[in-house]
């Protein structure tokens, strides 16, 4: 019996260590150090599949035709997938070592993606050593983050020349029940950010209300401010599925919303007509800062076409190239120091709150518990 | 002694008894189903292996490789095939009258009795056309989503003139249409931007509890003359295009069509084409120059599912199988795949697609694509519409389930308030349909009285007979 249980042992650690070994040969090879050369990369690429790319953002699809014509030869599949799915799906490709997923862009905000891929080793930070130091501070670390956005609040621009509010507790009023719309924080990653970011912020919160009242808070229950705020918010509130409900709910003349939350780039949808109000200057704050991450997925298979796309998609080495231009969007700023911020307000003079990730991990149970109750009762 | 024979006399009937379990044969029917390139493979299908189970009865399937169902039931009908039961579905879809011929003399069954429906595709209900619109042209040429039918034609005459699609060629064709199917009809949807429009109840609106033929009105004429000046300048393609070539032409890579209109963006777009669904956005209903603005408002028939073959000598074990798969819990494997791997109830707090408290969570998205859990909606089905309006976004942002719902909420409010219940009068609508196309396409000149003036009175001899009496009856 004993020698089964270590013969067992014998073998699982084997298979660990195989495992292990594994990934370490495909680091190896990889080479993700960003010492590439860009003729090179092309001509390994054509040597290679067709790229997989698992993206949360559509305006790769446009990235994706253009890369197409500046390299004949690569084909790119794109698999536009929210936040959730994605980081299940390429989890799924690599633990079951299919290795189907190449590149990866992710929201990193809720801290999924760092606790269920990064720091799992099931994606890796790639950047061309010349576009590195082109990148805002903060920027390459073990992830790379290649575009800031916010998770904001808009208004009716229909209704309201400016917005009716300067404070965020008069979300609050009984007059707006029914008349704010967000997404549901537990489907989408941007809102479940900025909510988190909310309950990590009870101090300001009480600032703000004595400002907004001329008077102390009275929490009831055993609430926090935070909490307390929360739940007046949801009440108020109606929720959708993504963002992209929230723009064609409150950016058409019919709108009955007077307010919504939804990610800052979806701006780009008043060149077509939308009128979509952002308001940065809501006190304590009017949102929260997200960020996106292009990340290069354990196993890939196809690494020198990947690498190529990463290159392409940060611009190129002085950040003119074709491929970050979809995202030089209003609503966005740039992560790169050479090339201008899609927004016309910089994003150091809007009022966001930082979410903090570790808060966010380490507290997971307690926000998706305090949520989900918030959401039934609702 | 006693207690030994006993006991060998026991022994020996449960051997038999076990033997006789053993032996004993499952029952099995055969059914025909129409080949799909949705369907993996039929022998080892999730569903078909659950309704085995769930019935005790082995099902034999024999592949339809035809999309002609009459013919498949005419050959049925004078042959000896050894079909129990034909399903229908995909491209192989049933004609009412095929069918009720099929089934009309059976000796020992009522019509009833063979023939099964499939509700579950879509809603019950709802809006039947949206106007889809190329948002990437709209972004290039600085243009806006029209609001109106004036806006509308700048639209189509700027994707027209300012090559969109940037390759040199003046190839975009701003607005295409297909008169086989209702839903793809554009002159249609425009005509509703003049005057409600209805083709599913020939033509007909309502008031003030009173029918009304549209068609005869000043306004459609003016809709008439509106869609007429777009064929002119060659802003619509219309009429001449067939439903797999408008489809050709809007999931081109070569980026060529600035707007269609659907029902479902999934009947025109694939799924598989995630690309050319991020190009297209759906149009709020627009305002014709009156300042009003209707929504083709729809209700959905179930289609026929199955239809037993009365000359099956196994009715009751194929009414079973059949039967079963009209159960809430078989549909719900037939919609949306295994509960707890394809799909799952949804908790307290989840949101439909349509705004309301969700019903049913999909986790793994397999809805038209190639799969092997279910029949991709061939067959019989009976899903509640609870679990169709109200199933969550599965987080896919090209999931056309999700994308009809946000488009179609917004036309919501342009439904009007009722709808006549005429249903399809097919000499009407056959002349409605003639007539048109001949007023866009110029073979009649829609400006001219007398051309108008002979329409409407030959609208109005059919309309005698079918509507007009009726009217007078109620």
């Amino acid at each position: 019996m004993v020698i089964t249980i270590l013969l067992i042992s014998i073998y699982i650690s084997g298979c660990r260590i195989n495992d292990n070994a594994n990934a370490d040969k495909w680091l190896e090879s990889a080479d993700l150090s960003g010492d590439d050369d860009e003729n090179e990369l092309y001509e390994n690429a054509l040597k290679e599949d067709i790229l997989i790319v698992y993206t949360v953002s559509t305006r790769a699809t446009q990235v994706k035709e253009s890369f197409e014509k500046e390299y004949p030869g690569l084909h790119v599949e794109i698999r536009d997938l929210r936040s959730p799915e994605l980081i299940k799906a390429v989890a799924e490709s690599v633990d079951t070592e299919k290795y189907d997923a190449d590149v990866v862009i992710c929201n990193d905000n809720s801290g999924t993606f760092k606790s269920e891929l990064l720091d799992k080793g099931k994606v890796y930070p790639y950047i061309p050593h010349d576009i590195k130091e082109n990148m805002k501070d903060g920027h390459v670390t073990d992830m790379i983050t290649f575009l800031d956005e916010a998770e904001l609040m808009f208004y009716n621009g229909t209704k309201y020349e400016k917005s009716p509010i300067s404070n965020v507790w008069e979300l609050t009023e009984e007059k707006y029940k029914g008349k704010i719309i967000m997404p549901s924080p537990l489907r989408s990653f941007s809102t479940y950010a900025l909510c988190a970011a909310i309950l990590d912020s009870s101090d300001v919160l009480e600032e703000a209300y004595k400002e907004y009242a001329g008077s102390e808070l009275e929490i009831p229950d055993d609430n926090n401010a935070s909490e307390y705020f929360m739940s007046l918010l949801f009440d108020n509130a109606v929720f959708s599925n993504s963002s992209d409900e929230v723009v064609e709910a409150l950016g058409t003349d019919e709108t009955e919303y007077d307010f919504g939350i939804m990610v800052s780039s979806k701006l780009r949808f008043n060149e077509i007509g939308y009128n979509l109000k952002p308001q940065y200057d809501l006190e304590p704050f009017s949102g929260a800062k997200i960020s996106y991450a292009v990340m290069i997925a354990k196993g890939s298979k196809n690494v020198n076409t990947a690498k190529l796309f990463i290159r392409y998609m940060l611009g190129g080495s002085d950040g003119q190239g074709e491929g970050y231009k979809p995202f030089q969007t209003i609503g966005t700023w740039s992560a790169r120091n050479d090339l201008n911020d899609g927004n016309p307000v910089a994003l150091e003079d809007i009022r966001l709150l930082t979410p903090n990730q570790d808060y966010i991990i380490e507290n997971r149970d307690y926000i998706d518990g305090f949520l989900s109750n918030l959401l039934e009762k609702h | 002694m006693k207690s030994l024979q006993y006991f060998i006399f026991l022994l020996i009937i449960s051997v038999a008894i076990t033997g006789c379990a053993k032996n004993k044969e499952r029952s099995h029917i055969n059914i025909a189903i129409p080949y799909s390139d949705n369907v993996q493979d039929y022998e080892t299908n999730y569903y078909i292996k659950w309704l085995e189970e769930k019935t005790g009865i082995d099902i034999d399937v024999t592949i339809i490789r035809s999309t002609r169902s009459n013919e498949y039931l005419n050959n049925l009908r004078s042959s000896d095939l050894d079909v129990d039961a034909v399903f229908f579905g995909g491209d192989f879809q049933a004609d009412e009258k095929a069918v009720s011929d099929f089934v009309s003399n059976p000796d020992a069954y009522d019509e009833a009795e063979l023939i099964y429906t499939c509700k579950g595709l879509y809603k019950s209900s709802g809006c039947g056309q949206v106007m889809w619109i190329n948002k990437d042209w709209l972004t290039k040429l600085n243009l806006d989503i029209p609001k109106n039918t004036d806006e509308l034609y700048r639209v189509l005459l700027a994707f027209k003139k300012s090559d969109p699609n940037g390759n040199g060629i003046n190839d975009e064709l701003p607005l295409v249409g297909n008169v086989d199917e209702y839903e793809f009809n554009s002159c249609l949807y425009i005509l509703n931007s003049f005057i409600y429009t209805d083709p599913y109840n020939s033509y007909c609106y309502m008031d003030n509890d009173k029918v009304f033929p549209a068609c005869v009105d000043n306004s459609f004429r003016e809709g008439l003359s509106f869609c007429n000046k777009l064929y002119n300048e060659k802003l619509i393609e219309y009429a001449d295009v067939d439903k797999s070539q408008l489809c050709e032409l809007v999931n081109s890579p070569n980026n060529l069509v600035g707007a269609f209109t659907t029902d479902s963006i999934a009947d025109v777009i694939y799924q598989e084409n995630p690309e050319i669904m991020a190009k297209y956005i759906h149009l709020p209903p627009l305002t014709g120059p009156d300042g009003k603005s209707f929504a083709l408002y729809r209700e959905y028939e179930p289609a026929i599912g199955a239809v037993i073959n009365y000359k099956t000598d196994k009715y009751d074990d194929v009414k079973l199988v059949l039967d079963t798969m009209m159960s809430e819990e078989a549909s719900l494997i037939a919609r949306y795949g295994e509960e707890g791997v394809d799909w799952e109830y949804a908790k307290e707090w989840d949101v439909g697609i349509y705004g309301e408290k969700a019903t049913i969570v999909t986790k793994n998205y397999i809805w038209n694509t190639r799969q092997n859990k279910h029949l991709c909606g061939i067959g019989p089905m009976n899903v509640p519409d609870k679990y169709l309006i109200g199933v969550t976004w599965n987080g896919v942002n090209s999931d056309t389930e999700y994308i009809d719902a946000r488009a179609k909420m917004r036309y919501e409010s342009c439904f009007p308030k009722e709808t006549s219940d005429n249903g399809i009068i097919t000499e009407i609508n056959n002349y409605v349909d003639e007539m048109t196309d001949k007023f866009v396409k110029g073979d009649a000149d829609i400006n001219d009285d007398k051309n108008w003036q002979d329409f409407c009175n030959g609208y109005n001899d059919i309309a005698d007979k079918y509507i007009y009496k009726r009217m007078q009856n109620k």
